[in-house]
């Protein structure tokens, strides 16, 4: 076998690494006998590698670590491992305390908007202001206001503190929200001045509350809740019978 | 399971493979251990057969040049800041040998570094070479000349100049 052509690159590596057949080998250093310079180039190539290896020869010199040992790297990466769980859960923790975080606000930022029992203002000021109360069951007898709520709504509310504080029973009317049926009960003085008791179920919003008051314009609403319904007594903002009211009711 | 024994044996060429791609003893460890973590986590994933010795040597490669990439991105970055980048080599003189031949080796770029030791010193075949270095094995040959031409000139006294370790 002989080199017509130059040797390709890989033949010339591969006699320099000491990787070439004897019958190549043989075929490459007749060509090499040709080729003075490239011979020397080789040989140069050769004794590098040669001397690199020497300097390198033996890795066990390196000092032990004990860092790098199988056992030890496979704790480690368990150890990692279960660090890296415990970042992942605690993230996983951050994410849903956020989630829910932003869900309360939103839900604060709905109830600034709607505050508690503002259905109770809007019929007190559509069906309760008006010349002729716009009331489906007239009634002046708490006792038949007591009837038809327990009818409607199987609840039992007793409504004797109005007529202590001289308040007449006007009549009632059902309404509804998005929870279902509502009740207004609407009273009047002897001077003419209307009270209203609002009740409904409790909304999404607003669950079960705590006891408040709080004044729009010239209305004030008083609200808790009681007996698995949330109640609104809406009267003239100042109205000192409110607070009384608001005490014996809920009760 | 990767056998612990054979990993053991396979310890001292690793981190020797390490030392002379980075330079530095204490950095040629850390990534021995990040490529033997990685070796661990993929085992279960390697084909059955193929070298192991050849496998480990291609991870660890791997790792040496997303660290170097890394170093890289951190240094535009403090480029970017207007800071100085640390000297991302230790300088010649303070290299790691006074032997002569190592001193010229310690000059050459990265990957003839690696190619070097991998097909002179480990004996790898110019395949497994081109495996573990993930690239044609046409260009293994080509960089191995280079390499070798390069090796030859800083040993003849020639001086390429640092500059030869930068190029990519």
């Amino acid at each position: 076998m002989s080199f017509p052509h130059p040797p390709s690159e890989q033949e010339l590596h591969a006699y320099v690494d000491g990787r070439l057949s004897g019958e190549r080998r043989q075929a490459l250093e007749r060509y090499l006998a040709e080729h003075p310079a490239l011979a020397t180039e080789l040989q140069g190539w050769q004794e590098d590698i040669r001397r690199l290896r020497a300097a390198l020869a033996d890795p066990t010199l390196l000092s032990s670590n004990p860092r790098l040992d199988p056992v030890y790297i496979r704790q480690h990466r368990r150890q990692r491992r279960q660090r890296q769980l415990g970042i992942a859960a605690s993230l996983l923790l951050a994410v849903v305390l956020g989630l829910g975080g932003g869900w309360q606000l939103r839900d604060r930022a709905l109830q600034a908007s709607i505050p508690p029992m503002q259905d109770a203002l809007e019929a007190h000021r559509l069906f309760a202001l008006q010349q002729t109360p716009a009331v489906d069951v007239r009634s002046v007898d708490i006792a038949v206001m007591e009837r038809w709520l327990r009818d409607n709504f199987g609840h039992v509310a007793h409504l004797d503190a109005m007529v202590e504080r001289g308040l007449t029973p006007v009549g009632s009317r059902l309404l509804v929200n998005e929870q279902g049926a509502a009740a207004l009960l609407l009273f009047e003085d002897a001077s003419g001045e209307r009270i209203s008791l609002y009740l409904r179920a409790p909304g999404q919003l607003y669950g079960t509350m705590l006891v408040g008051n709080r004044a729009q314009g010239e209305l004030q609403t008083h609200f808790w809740s009681r007996g698995g319904y949330n109640y609104a007594l809406v009267s003239h903002a100042g109205d000192p019978r409110a607070d009384q009211l608001q005490q014996a009711l809920r009760l | 399971m990767l056998d612990d024994d054979a990993l053991r044996e396979l310890l001292p060429r690793l981190r020797r493979f390490a030392l002379w791609l980075i330079r530095d003893p204490a950095s040629a460890d850390d990534l021995v251990q990040a490529s033997l973590e990685k070796a661990l986590s993929r085992w279960a994933g390697k084909r059955a057969g193929g070298e192991l010795r050849a496998w480990l040597f291609s991870i660890l490669y791997r790792q040496f040049l997303d660290g170097q990439r890394r170093q890289r991105r951190q240094a535009a970055l403090l480029a970017l800041l207007g800071r100085q980048p640390e000297q991302d080599s230790p300088p010649p003189e303070q290299g790691l040998q006074a032997h002569a031949t190592l001193a010229a080796f310690e000059q050459l770029p990265a990957e003839q570094r690696a190619l070097l030791i991998l097909v002179g010193v480990e004996g790898l075949s110019y395949a497994e070479a081109a495996c573990t270095l993930d690239m044609p094995i046409g260009t293994v040959m080509s960089r191995l000349s280079r390499a070798r031409k390069a090796l030859r000139a800083l040993e003849e006294g020639d001086t390429p100049g640092p500059r030869l370790r930068r190029q990519k």
